[in-house]
């Protein structure tokens, strides 16, 4: 009995080596990698050289841009997931009910996620184009404006523009996210409510949100992994330009290692990125679980 | 079962590792590079016994492809018909986007497996870690001595050839004839007269039309650089070959350009509109005058545009030579140390190299795109078989080059695109351009 026992300890192990391998061949040892490389000289030819210490991290941090690229980082972060998911939530809300034509809508809505980034910001520059663009050619049309309207007037327009590709793209997986757990609430605690008297709102702040929570949580934590690490929206619709204004740090640092071929610098603002990401992933993880055991 | 599972997972641990197995490669050398080697032919070495060549080609357009690797090259490609021709050399040969090329290379490299023959823009940056051969140790002699000796002196480093060139364009002047007759405007020579001459066309169509095309962008910001401080008497290296960005002219000149934007006689948004975006607005009516390469009339033809465009040399300031500005493009041969037979392999190397530059295919291959040549054999063919080619040929003669043998090339190419994008939004050009000096100069 105890050797069967003993067995069975080990099992889930031996079920799960298979994945821990992959990950750790695939994800862990290139992140490992990384961080050596950011301790290592490497020269514009791309020939990885010995140990420079922190070198490549103060190059990284007095690089001009820094500064700017780490506030556009966070602002295309907030602004991308937060919006997303209040969009995403007040969709899969809409969603969740029974309306014709709701399968339909569904369907539509899965589009945008599931075409390419890139497809969709190079659609994107099209129509917000001040020549030839669509946004433009319909207005006129419908006589809604009588000259073509320039919607990249400023370098903070243009990164409004990659927040709003950025948060187009991201809604519907926060939407399938909530209503899956939308759809796994009980009906009869909504019943219950309103026999009690509960109003929308109230339906809304104490059953819902609580119910979908562990939704929530998956999605906003992969979205902060995802958008932070996304790269086709402002490498397409700008690369950056003018001035790195519009740079987020995953363009910064592909534009820093494969066009001015500063690849010391690249890595360690790449470390700096992953670091950052798991604290941010780390705190909000901790906050929402510890959120959850106490209710 | 618990047997069968166990092979089962053992076996799913070694696909996991093969999947993750590289080829063994070749390291690449360490040393500084050698010094050149004589002129002589590599030695009559076997090369049937069996090299095979990974070559990287970037991809000019969408013919490349199909050219090097499906049917565009008279229903059969290049690869196969080198094979045919050259039994004994395998090629390995993958055409790769100019968007994708630096970060594939640069992966190579640091995975120890450059290829052997590389098509690309830049060399420089991978001299001085000696991954780079001398041209002369495996090009032969004839095919060296075909190349305009112009070209050639753009891949020299330490008085050694690193690279050939592949093909050129040149940059010139395009105009609308009848946007600019219509608005009684003649083709400006000098800065002044460019100023004149887009008020003049401003006021005509009621800002209809720009008058002017600028690229400020990321790819393209050098470009614009070299167009009006070379124009200014500037540039980006002095008379000795020393950087010398934050000369007075080059601030000027960079000003002047900047100023033609904020007085509204360009595209509106240069930071974001890239050559082909003007290329459109041109071939559209909609652009007036444009800087931009010898392949303008293939591009407006292609789509299905029938501009009536002339050329003329690039606007100077006043008492300034203009220059012309002319684009090379390189290929190159890597080291590979763990070659059993140098000799057969560089004669490989100087076969494929005889090969792509033998007329027969060269040409097709220029013309295909809209280029220009880089070697005399194919000036003929490429004239008769478009005269236009002629005058091109006689411009690129005159062109001024980007100094891409210098190792911090890369760095100045952004920096200057940055400065000018500073400046397009308040930004400082002398500070700028000292701080880019500053960096690449000490």
């Amino acid at each position: 009995m105890n050797s069967i026992q003993g067995k069975r300890k080990w099992e889930p192990y031996v079920w799960l080596l298979p994945s821990i391998l992959l990950i750790s061949i695939f994800v862990v040892f290139p992140i490992l990698i990384v961080f050596k490389l950011s301790f290592s000289e490497i020269t514009p030819g791309g020939v990885i050289g010995g140990f420079i210490g922190f070198r490549n991290f103060t190059d990284a941090v007095k690089l001009p841009a820094f500064k700017t690229v780490m506030m556009n980082t966070f602002w295309w972060v907030i602004s991308v997931v937060g919006l997303s998911t209040l969009l995403g939530f007040i969709i899969a809300m809409v969603l969740n009910q029974q309306f014709r034509g709701r399968k339909i809508a569904r369907s539509i809505l899965v589009f945008p996620w599931a075409t390419s980034l890139v497809i969709q910001a190079s659609v994107w520059n099209y129509i917000i184009k001040y020549e030839y663009g669509n946004l433009n050619n319909v207005l006129l049309n419908l006589g809604i404006v009588g000259q073509a309207i320039n919607w990249r007037t400023s370098y903070t327009v243009e990164f409004i523009w990659e927040c709003g590709v950025g948060i187009f793209v991201t809604v519907p997986f926060v939407t399938f996210c909530v209503l899956s757990g939308l759809q796994s609430i009980d009906g009869s605690l909504y019943e219950a409510a309103t026999v009690d008297g509960a109003g929308f709102w109230s339906k809304l702040w104490k059953i819902t949100l609580p119910l979908v929570r562990p939704s929530l949580t998956v999605s906003t934590v992969l979205n902060i992994i995802y958008v932070f690490n996304s790269f086709p929206i402002v490498y397409t619709m700008t690369k950056g330009a003018p001035a790195h204004k519009t740079d987020t740090m995953i363009t910064y640092l592909y534009m820093l290692s494969f066009y001015e071929r500063k690849k010391g610098p690249a890595t360690a603002l790449s470390v700096i990125g992953f670091l950052i990401l798991c604290l941010c992933a780390g705190i909000y993880m901790v906050t929402v679980m510890r959120k959850e055991e106490e209710s | 079962m618990k047997k069968f599972l166990a092979l089962l997972l053992a076996a799913v641990m070694v696909f996991a590792l093969a999947a993750c197995g590289q080829q063994a490669a070749p390291a690449p050398a360490a040393e500084a590079p050698a010094a050149e080697a004589p002129a002589e032919q590599p030695a009559e070495a076997p090369a049937d016994e069996g090299v095979t060549l990974d070559v990287i080609i970037c991809q000019y357009g969408p013919n490349t492809n199909e050219w090097f690797l499906g049917s565009g090259m008279n229903g059969t490609n290049f690869v196969d018909k080198f094979e045919s021709e050259n039994p004994g050399i395998k090629l390995n040969l993958e055409v790769i986007s100019w968007n994708d090329v630096h970060q594939v290379v640069d992966t190579r490299i640091a995975n120890n497996n450059a290829p052997d023959i590389l098509n690309i823009d830049t060399f420089s940056e991978f001299v001085p870690d000696g991954l780079l051969m001398p041209v002369k140790d495996y090009c032969p002699e004839d095919l060296y001595n075909d190349f305009f000796p112009a070209f050639i002196a753009e891949s020299v480093i330490d008085d050694t050839v690193w690279a050939v060139p592949d093909l050129a364009s040149a940059r010139a002047l395009f105009y609308n004839v009848d946007l600019l007759k219509d608005a009684g405007v003649e083709v400006p020579t000098t800065w002044a007269e460019l100023e004149d001459a887009c008020q003049a066309i401003l006021d005509y169509y009621n800002g209809e039309i720009y008058p002017w095309g600028i690229d400020m962008t990321t790819d393209e910001g050098q470009a614009c650089f070299a167009y009006y401080a070379w124009g200014n008497g500037g540039g980006f290296v002095d008379a000795d070959g020393n950087w010398a960005l934050n000369s007075p002219e080059n601030v000027e000149a960079v000003n002047f350009a900047v100023g033609l934007v904020n007085k509204g006689f360009t595209n509106p948004n240069p930071a974001t509109e890239t050559r082909y975006d003007l290329q459109d607005m041109f071939a559209a009516g909609k652009l007036a005058m444009l800087l931009t390469t010898n392949q303008l009339p293939t591009y407006v033809s292609d789509k299905g545009g029938s501009i009536n465009m002339a050329t003329a040399g690039i606007p100077a300031n006043e008492g300034k030579t203009g220059s012309s500005v002319g684009v090379m493009d390189r290929v190159m041969a890597f080291k590979d140390d763990s070659a059993p037979d140098q000799a057969a392999r560089n004669e490989a190397i100087g076969k494929f190299l005889k090969f792509f530059y033998d007329p027969e295919n060269y040409v097709g291959w220029v013309s295909m795109e809209g280029f220009l040549p880089a070697v005399n054999s194919a000036v003929e063919a490429l004239v008769a078989s478009d005269p236009s080619f002629g005058a091109w040929l006689d411009v690129l003669g005159s062109c001024q080059f980007y100094p891409a043998a210098k190792a911090e090339w890369a760095t100045v190419r952004q920096g200057v695109t940055t400065v000018e994008q500073n400046a397009l939004i308040g930004g400082d050009v002398q500070a700028g351009l000292d701080a880019l000096q500053a960096e690449v100069a000490g």
